[in-house]
């Protein structure tokens, strides 16, 4: 993502930095992350015990995809952040479960898809939202059992059945967002992949 | 896991309250939603937590027994002592968001940022991320509203289907977040198109208008805060019960 910013002052080579692009599609799909949180869109009733999957991790897996691992790794500690503030349960009010494990989440998202894209970039959609989906749950279920608030044999229980239609409904939508918008980008009206 | 360190703490955390103006009823709103599970957790805890957990100093004693139901001294304090420790971590963060503005938290975050930088962490850009994001929840708030109405009057199917019928669900959902992503970033290519025509290159040499100095104010509470934790970390040993 090359921009032509005029740059008043050469920055030191040292000097961190982000380019625009990425500061603002982390900061809008940060805000998505956050209002799928509070009007609980974020939440898709599932036929399992759990009762809810959850698609908050969905902008994370996108913003990896489409702007690189520092954009989505940012957007997925937000997403962290986001689900330790609001947190009713004890095991989300640790940090060490409701926010280290999210920071991945982005970062794997984009490396999977980069790795696939060359050959099908429809399938390297999809494994990118599967691999982002299992690194949420098996990251946060593996801190939950080695921060004792759970079971191993419950751990393995809840990741089965939370785990795969997360995968399903994140592939769906992740899918769907990338398609359309690229369709947008390219100003066909219509998805081109 | 003591008594009297509980207590202590719950009076601390009453008394902040009553420092910081916030009225108590609001913040015992905020506990609201967290009830039901502080409720299910405590059954859960008095009931099958009796060998688990044996007080500090105290031979473990039975109150009842019936098959694997199993209370004991220690489960009741357990349940006790948890439960307070629940109501002091959510009236500490309700008391957070209740007394600072979002903005000054953001300033605050930045400040705190700042010494990484020297490490690589870009501070300034971090902290822009956050205010963008906060600013524009309440305007993606309105596109969603905008978005759902537009669907309704196409005939979307809002209503409930069954739990089996996930992948449909997700389908559902797909028609109000797609159309709510594709508007997100519109928005956003038009904020980068700004920022670049306006020559944004981060936060160096940037002069900001809102200055957060240190006043005495925050050096007193900080120290007061920090002898408070070492005193009750110190002293755990010293609560009996």
């Amino acid at each position: 993502m090359d921009e032509s910013v005029v740059v008043t002052r050469e920055p030191r080579l040292d000097e961190p930095r982000l380019s625009v692009r990425s500061i603002v599609v982390a900061g809008v799909l940060s805000a998505i992350t956050i209002l799928m949180g509070w009007t609980r869109l974020g939440f898709v009733p599932v036929p399992t015990a759990a009762g809810n999957a959850t698609i908050m991790h969905v902008p994370a897996i996108i913003g990896g995809v489409m702007e690189g691992w520092i954009v989505g790794g940012i957007i997925s500690t937000i997403f962290g952040l986001f689900s330790f503030i609001q947190a009713t349960v004890p095991l989300f009010k640790d940090p060490l479960i409701a926010i280290l494990p999210r920071i991945f989440i982005g970062i794997t998202a984009y490396f999977s898809y980069a790795g696939v894209k060359r050959i099908n970039e429809y399938a390297a959609l999809v494994i990118a939202a599967a691999v982002g989906t299992l690194t949420n749950t098996i990251l946060v279920l593996t801190m939950a059992t080695l921060r004792g608030y759970m079971a191993p044999g419950v751990a393995v229980t809840v990741g089965i059945t939370h785990g795969l239609p997360e995968v399903v409904v994140a592939a769906i939508i992740t899918v769907a967002v990338v398609v359309a918008w690229k369709g947008v980008e390219t100003g066909r009206g219509e998805a081109k992949m | 896991m003591s008594y009297v360190a509980n207590a202590i703490l719950l009076l601390v955390t009453l008394g902040l309250v009553l420092l910081s103006g916030v009225s108590l009823k609001y913040i015992f709103f905020g506990l609201k939603p967290a009830l039901p599970l502080i409720i299910v957790l405590a059954i859960l805890q008095l009931l099958f937590y009796g060998d688990a957990f044996t007080p500090h100093g105290m031979a473990s004693r039975t109150y009842f027994r019936w098959g694997w139901i199993h209370i004991t001294n220690g489960s009741v304090q357990l349940v006790i002592v948890s439960a307070a420790r629940f109501v002091e971590l959510l009236f500490l963060t309700s008391l957070l968001t209740n007394t600072t503005t979002l903005t000054d938290i953001t300033h605050g975050i930045e400040d705190m940022l700042k010494p990484f930088s020297r490490f690589g962490v870009p501070a300034n850009e971090l902290a822009l991320v956050g205010t963008i994001s906060l600013r524009f929840v309440p305007l993606l708030g309105e596109q969603l509203e905008t978005i759902m109405k537009a669907q309704a009057s196409r005939g979307a199917n809002v209503a409930h289907k069954s739990k089996l019928e996930f992948v449909s669900r997700a389908r559902q959902v797909a028609a109000f977040i797609v159309p709510l992503f594709v508007d997100a970033f519109r928005r956003g290519e038009d904020l980068i198109l700004a920022m670049q025509a306006r020559c944004y290159v981060g936060g160096r040499g940037r002069s900001s208008f809102v200055r957060l100095r240190f006043q005495r104010m925050d050096y007193l509470a900080y120290g007061v805060g920090l002898v408070f934790s070492v005193l009750m970390l110190g002293l755990q040993s010293y609560f009996p019960f």
